[in-house]
């Protein structure tokens, strides 16, 4: 089920006039959005960016401050558009542009069919599927993603980047992968924990592209040493461009240690708010541990399906990294339609999307709470982003339940549509 | 209407009659001025002053220079020194002209400038520690909380006022404690720096209770070597000053009994063209007269007699002096011998004091047909924060040049908190006059978290009869619950900000001319502080039931319901238990 042109154009071309029009009818949303909490978080607000831009053309190093947080290199990238407080057409189509480059790459993936089927694995249920047309249209018109653009995040790039990683290790092409995944991880830092997954994924696409295993081992030290050889020259020519290797300490270490405490839908801020100071350390330890831990778990138990790992880690980011923002929820949503197959084995998907739904809607208004109104605390705050997690974590989980259960349907397909249990 | 007479202004005044040229011998002065400022507010300036040679300074040969504050320069290698202690507004619409010109006011709370002698940056910073932390014991001030998110190294907005050899490795630091509450606990070691230490003198006049009781008040120390046109002969000067704004009717209320009573009804003059006047409502009108005061009174204390360190004769004896049109009547009432002098145009009264009996000045209610001419202030400035809620804002600082026809060129300093987070990409100076950028120079040193606080200086220009509004926006950072004040939800102060003129007006001397703004007080968002076990175990507990549900997936195996025996209720756990045990002892079931 290709997408074919014709449709192609259509959809992209109503997203982007959806998209514009926003941009043009309401000129003031695009700032009210941009200073949202949900959508902006210290390392991804395009209000921070923009800060960092006037310091960069008006000669102050943007680094030796404590309000720019993203790489270097997207300096040079939106000094080049007008200023987007007066002139921000540029800065809108751009941002447009990435969100349909995004949806380009989705739709690649849902193309390949990588999701139901590799080369190590059929799903039983593999015929049951959206078209790749549904899947770009849920992306772009998801509302997470509408407000994602119309903020301007600098995450949108990261996703856009990881989506592009995806699609081109289901496409098998090792060097467009090898760009996309240390692009990403040069953004945003984590995304280099989906390196493995995609690996194996890529893996098996060369496989079945060349009709013939290569050397496992060679294949992951050629590429492992590609991903060092891309992130390290992104990083020198960082440094180049910054001056100085400061910028590591203002861009992953603020990511890694967690200074600024701004809200966000995330876990990480409160607790480290209300946490004694002799335990900060520790606690970052930990919970940075509990992020990464994730990866080579899932990538070795459902080495056979490394696209679905790769979409249960962005899942896991959208929860439990410093930072997340409503934005990489959207990544993950736009993902999870890909697994259509998995849909009728999940249990608590009316649990996990009420529970999406309601933070969605009484996070912003619990926020107004606390900061504006002032009738409420912290607590209302905290509350809704305990809700947000849990409704996503749940999603992880079933998703990956349902997975697992639809693996144990190949291997003992006596099983099929029984009741199992977990020994 | 009281027809204006032309009088001398005020601050050419005190200015010629207070800064005579430097003497290389020790020598020590003091002046306390007194003038009538409308809405019966009363200006008293006090002035010390005293000198070390720079050679018996350097040998700590202390005279009149104090010795604990010399030793503390000396070790921290501070060449000039500039300390505020202040509380309060100068009411620049009603009340005119700062005394001084602003050059001996400090920021709400305590301030503090210095020069300090060292050979690198890091140095400079450990010598300023030391400083703060000495001075912090000197004057019971919470000094020592000058850290370096608290410290900025001005560029533009002051220049050193006293003659430096090598101005090559001086370092210029400067803090403000916007919080500090100036009280009784610093007066006392202030006036312990003065040779009649409070006893004798016009410092005998100076009571806690009424001088932070003034609308305005602002103690100010000044260490500056100065040095004679051929730069031999050098002194160390320490001149230390207080300028206090007293309302005369408040300071005249009785110290045991100091509630205000409202006055009988028939004693005041109401305003019979109001719609609402009435036999019990009253619009009062403002009284033509100047209140009768007199200086036990409005200072509490009698005044003991002339210091004896003073010089006994010339006009350097006269210590105190009285600024008010001729026609006022005042009385001295006294048992010793004093002497009066009247200035040239008559609106300057000095007396010589009597050594060792009191004085007091005795000023009966007057109607006045003459008024003083009041100095207008080169430039006005207010501050303020826009907007709502705890997560962002904007300051706005509205600055109005008064003049019909002088350009005013200014510099503007504003050293904020680390977690007001500026957005210079918002800065915005707008003049209501004309579209030329009035914004001529920038120096922006950033914020980091925790480590130091925004350093803005910028330079302007307002033309003439216009008004400037500068503009920026600014993000309020969530701390860490240790991180706030036992009272998070007042509010955090932000330091005011320092306009000091550069021209065309120039000062005499080399103290330049100054306005500060009010302080702000910013709302940050605040955590529950009632619950941090609270957050630590609903964290813990999501993120287990997110781990531990991905965890028992990925480690667990699937198989069918039927084929694993079904453990139904508690009956079959515990038969399940006593088999295990049963088998353990060996005995089949």
């Amino acid at each position: 089920m290709a997408l074919d042109s014709r449709q192609k154009a259509a959809l992209f071309a109503a997203a982007a006039a959806v998209r514009l029009l926003l941009f043009q009818a309401f000129p003031l949303l695009p700032d009210r959005l941009a200073g949202r909490v949900e959508l902006s978080t210290p390392v991804s607000s395009f209000k921070r960016l923009q800060e960092g831009l006037y310091l960069y053309t008006h000669n102050v190093s943007p680094y030796d401050g404590g309000v720019y947080h993203h790489p270097p290199l997207l300096l040079p990238l939106f000094s080049l558009l007008p200023d987007a407080s007066h002139h921000p057409f540029a800065t809108n189509l751009l941002f447009t542009a990435i969100d349909l480059l995004s949806a380009h790459a989705l739709a690649r993936i849902a193309d390949s069919g990588h999701a139901a089927a590799t080369r190590l694995f059929q799903s039983p249920r593999q015929g049951l599927r959206w078209s790749t047309a549904a899947i770009a249209a849920g992306f772009l018109f998801n509302p997470f993603t509408l407000a994602t653009c119309m903020a301007r995040s600098t995450t949108t790039l990261t996703n856009l980047f990881i989506l592009t990683a995806m699609a081109k290790a289901c496409q098998g092409a090792s060097a467009t992968f090898l760009l996309a995944i240390s692009a990403a991880s040069y953004l945003a830092m984590h995304p280099i924990l989906l390196f493995p997954p995609l690996l194996v994924l890529l893996y098996h696409t060369r496989n079945e592209k060349l009709q013939a295993a290569p050397n496992a081992w060679a294949f992951t030290a050629v590429h492992t040493l590609g991903l060092v050889l891309l992130c390290g020259t992104l990083l020198l020519v960082s440094a180049i461009l910054a001056g100085s290797w400061d910028f590591l300490e203002a861009t992953y270490g603020v990511r890694l240690l967690l200074p600024d405490l701004t809200p966000n839908v995330g876990l990480w801020w409160y607790f480290f708010t209300e946490m004694f100071d002799s335990f900060r350390d520790f606690f970052l330890g930990v919970f940075w541990l509990h992020v990464a831990s994730y990866t080579p778990g899932l990538t070795i138990r459902l080495r056979t399906q490394p696209l679905f790992v790769a979409t249960t880690l962005t899942g896991i980011f959208a929860i439990f990294t410093p930072y997340p923002s409503v934005a990489d929820a959207a990544l993950y949503l736009a993902l999870v339609p890909l697994f259509r197959h998995l849909f009728p084995l999940m249990r608590y998907t009316f649990v996990a999307s009420a529970a999406v739904l309601y933070a969605s809607f009484l996070g912003p208004a619990f926020y107004h709470l606390w900061v504006y109104a002032g009738s409420g605390n912290a607590n209302f705050f905290y509350a809704i982003t305990l809700v947000w997690s849990l409704g996503l974590s749940i999603l992880v989980g079933d998703s990956l339940f349902a997975a697992l259960r639809d693996e144990l349907d190949v291997q003992r397909p006596e099983l099929r549509d029984k009741e199992v249990k977990r020994i | 209407m009281l027809s204006f007479l032309s009088l001398l202004l005020f601050h050419a005044l005190i200015a010629c009659a207070l800064d005579p040229p430097a003497h290389a011998s020790p020598d020590y002065h003091e002046r306390l001025l007194l003038r009538p400022l409308p809405q019966d507010t009363l200006l008293a300036t006090f002035n010390f002053r005293s000198n070390e040679t720079a050679a018996a300074y350097e040998q700590q040969n202390f005279r009149l220079f104090p010795r604990s504050l010399g030793q503390i320069l000396q070790h921290a290698h501070t060449k000039e020194l500039h300390l505020r202690f202040s509380v309060g507004r100068w009411d620049a619409d009603n009340w005119g002209q700062r005394p001084w010109y602003g050059a001996r006011e400090g920021s709400n709370g305590v301030e503090l400038w210095a020069w300090i002698e060292a050979d690198s940056e890091a140095e400079a910073f450990a010598r300023w520690l030391t400083l703060v932390n000495n001075l912090s014991g000197l004057f019971c001030a919470s000094l020592n909380f000058i850290d370096a998110t608290k410290t900025i190294r001005p560029v533009l907005s002051f220049e050193p006022e006293g003659d430096h050899a090598d101005m090559s490795n001086l370092h210029l630091l400067h803090g403000i404690l916007p919080h500090e509450v100036v009280c009784t606990e610093n007066l006392t070691p202030f006036l312990k720096l003065l040779p009649c230490k409070g006893k004798a003198g016009i410092s005998s006049l100076l009571d806690g209770h009424k001088l932070f009781d003034a609308a305005f008040q602002t103690m100010a120390i000044d260490v500056r070597p100065l040095c004679d046109t051929s730069g031999q002969e050098c002194v160390v000067e320490m001149e230390q000053t207080v300028d206090m704004a007293l309302d005369i009717a408040r300071s005249k209320r009785p110290r045991d009994n100091p509630i205000p009573h409202p006055r009988p009804i028939e004693d005041i003059e109401c305003d019979t063209s109001k719609s609402y006047n009435s036999p019990d409502t009253c619009y009062p009108l403002d009284k033509k007269t100047e209140p009768a005061w007199k200086l036990t009174h409005v200072f509490g204390k009698p005044l003991r007699g002339a210091c004896p360190l003073t010089a006994t004769e010339g006009p350097e004896s006269e210590t105190l002096c009285i600024n008010t049109p001729p026609e006022r009547t005042v009385q001295v009432n006294t048992t010793g011998q004093y002497t009066e002098w009247l200035s040239a145009s008559d609106t300057l009264r000095c007396y010589k004091l009597p050594t060792g009996t009191e004085l007091d000045l005795v000023l009966p209610e007057q109607h006045m047909t003459t008024g003083l001419v009041r100095g207008q202030p080169h430039l006005y400035a207010a501050r303020s924060i826009n907007g709502h809620g705890q997560e962002r804002g904007s300051v706005q600082a509205v600055i109005k040049n008064p003049s019909p026809t002088d350009a005013v060129d200014f510099t503007y300093l504003e050293s904020l908190p680390w977690f007001m987070k500026p957005y210079l990409h918002t800065l915005r100076a707008h003049v209501s006059t004309s579209s030329e950028d009035p914004l001529k120079e920038t120096y922006y040193r950033p914020a980091i978290d925790r480590i130091r606080g925004t350093h803005l200086e910028l330079r302007l220009v307002i033309p003439p009869a216009s008004t400037l509004i500068l503009n920026y926006d600014f993000e309020k950072a969530i701390l860490r619950y240790t991180e706030y004040p036992p009272d998070a939800n007042r509010g955090f102060d932000a330091p005011p900000a320092i306009i000091r003129i550069l021209g065309p007006f120039q000062s005499a001397d080399r103290k330049g001319l100054y306005l500060r703004t009010t302080p702000l007080l910013l709302s940050l968002p605040t955590p529950d502080f009632s619950m941090p076990y609270n957050v630590i175990i609903l964290t813990s507990t999501v993120m287990a039931l997110g781990f531990g549900n991905i965890f028992n997936l990925l480690v667990r195996r699937f198989v069918g319901a039927d084929e694993v025996p079904a453990a139904r209720g508690l009956k079959a756990i515990i038969q399940g238990q006593m088999q295990g045990v049963r088998a353990r002892f060996g005995r089949a079931p």
